[in-house]
């Protein structure tokens, strides 16, 4: 019919037109995009912009891909350190319990966080934690006109959101912990530091333990001080009398030097731990944003094609009813 | 915190102020000193540290101070 026909004819013409506008009225989206794409050779984004659009994430993904790479081989480093040490905590925990529920005076909360962001929700769970065994503590004693708990904090994001409601609790705060890589003398001479600074009958270090690449569980490690050790737990001080002690040490002298020991090796697990829980959670947070990128990227693609195709199309009509009408 | 149990007498880097964990890596690091040309490189190399202190006092930040250990010589090749 005169319609049928003059939709060739401008068919025919839009292929005069342009070159490009034809693989758009071939078969489906994909072929089109794929068919204009090569039909430009190599882009400069510029001037091209639908195909252009298309490549240059493209380019985005490969790059994320690469530092996906990158990410898990500096986790399996970390994560053979962080599963090393946690022979060093093992033992205090068989000897000297380990009590959460431990009513103290005084407390000291050292959070770990991380210093850099895109790291999921391991920083914002931590603080969680935190906040909630300050408002425990609360509880158990009541109103008083001295905190009776101190914070401590470990990295950048902690402090960020600690400081906007706790500001008054914060002791010290520890940053740039990750610029060298942790070492055991490290986390002795932090832990030195906070020895020094507070009077305390326990602590209770808040981190990120990690179980697997996608998994990592707040922990919180109570470390209760030597004479809190004396006072609360009989069997265990009975337990020490049978040992036989060398050199002048007392049990008192034995008790505080596992102390400050236990406090050291925990605090390089609890860092390390962090440190590896950390490394997952950015390469989960990347994979997924990679993932999501992907597909936000296909379906809008699509969009754009066939919303081109609809104002090809309109042209097309008008060209055509154009064309007829000076014909008829 | 501070000081040796009440009646005993307390070992000479405890009177000195020192807790047991800096003892302990005192005489770590002298340990380290000890050893032979590659190894002891490498042993300080790995226990280098940086990290940046901020107490607080009354709720305000005071000025940060930076604690590190000094680089440790190049690697020799022998």
């Amino acid at each position: 019919m005169a319609s049928g026909s003059g939709r060739r004819g401008g068919l025919r013409l839009a292929r005069i037109l342009s070159g490009n506008v034809n693989s758009y009225l071939s078969s489906g989206a994909e072929k089109a995009s794929t068919a204009a794409w090569r039909s430009t050779g190599q882009l400069s984004s510029a001037e091209i912009a639908p195909f252009g659009a298309r490549s240059v994430s493209g380019q985005i993904v490969r790059n994320r891909l690469r530092s996906r790479m990158v990410a898990a081989s500096k986790l399996r480093n970390v994560q053979v350190k962080a599963e090393n040490s946690r022979g060093l905590w093992q033992p205090f925990t068989a000897l000297l319990g380990d009590a959460p529920a431990t009513k103290v005076d005084k407390k000291l909360i050292v959070t770990i966080s991380s210093d850099k962001g895109l790291c999921g929700g391991i920083n914002s769970t931590v603080v969680k934690y935190s906040r909630a065994l300050v408002r425990l503590n609360a509880l158990d004693h009541g109103p008083d006109d001295k905190p009776a708990v101190v914070y401590v904090i470990v990295g950048e994001k902690g402090k960020a959101q600690l400081q906007r409601d706790s500001k008054k609790l914060i002791s010290l705060y520890f940053g740039e912990m990750r610029k060298q890589s942790v070492c055991f003398t490290q986390c002795s001479m932090m832990a030195d530091e906070i020895l020094k600074s507070n009077e305390y009958d326990a602590i209770q270090m808040v981190y990120n333990k990690f179980n697997s690449v996608v998994s990592f569980l707040p922990t919180v490690a109570t470390l209760l001080s030597p004479q809190q050790l004396l006072a609360g737990n009989q069997e265990l001080t009975g337990e020490l009398d049978a040992y036989e002690i060398e050199g002048a040490d007392t049990k008192e002298e034995v008790l505080q030097n596992l102390g400050e020991f236990q406090f050291a090796c925990m605090m390089f697990n609890a860092m390390l731990e962090n440190a590896t829980s950390e490394m997952g959670a950015q390469m989960s947070a990347m994979e997924n944003s990679t993932r999501n990128a992907s597909d936000m990227l296909d379906s809008l693609t699509l969009t754009y094609n066939r919303s081109l195709q609809a104002s090809i199309t309109t042209e097309l009509i008008d060209i055509i009813s154009g064309a007829a009408a000076l014909e008829g | 915190m501070s000081g040796a149990a009440a009646g005993a007498a307390a070992p000479y880097w405890r009177n000195a102020g020192m807790t047991y964990i800096s003892y302990a890596n005192t005489c770590a690091a002298m340990v380290r000193n000890c050893l032979k040309e590659p190894h002891k490189t490498k042993a300080l190399n790995r226990e280098q540290v940086y990290y940046k202190l901020q107490t607080y006092q009354e709720g305000e930040p005071q000025k940060p101070v930076v604690r590190e250990t000094p680089p440790a010589p190049p690697l020799k090749k022998e």
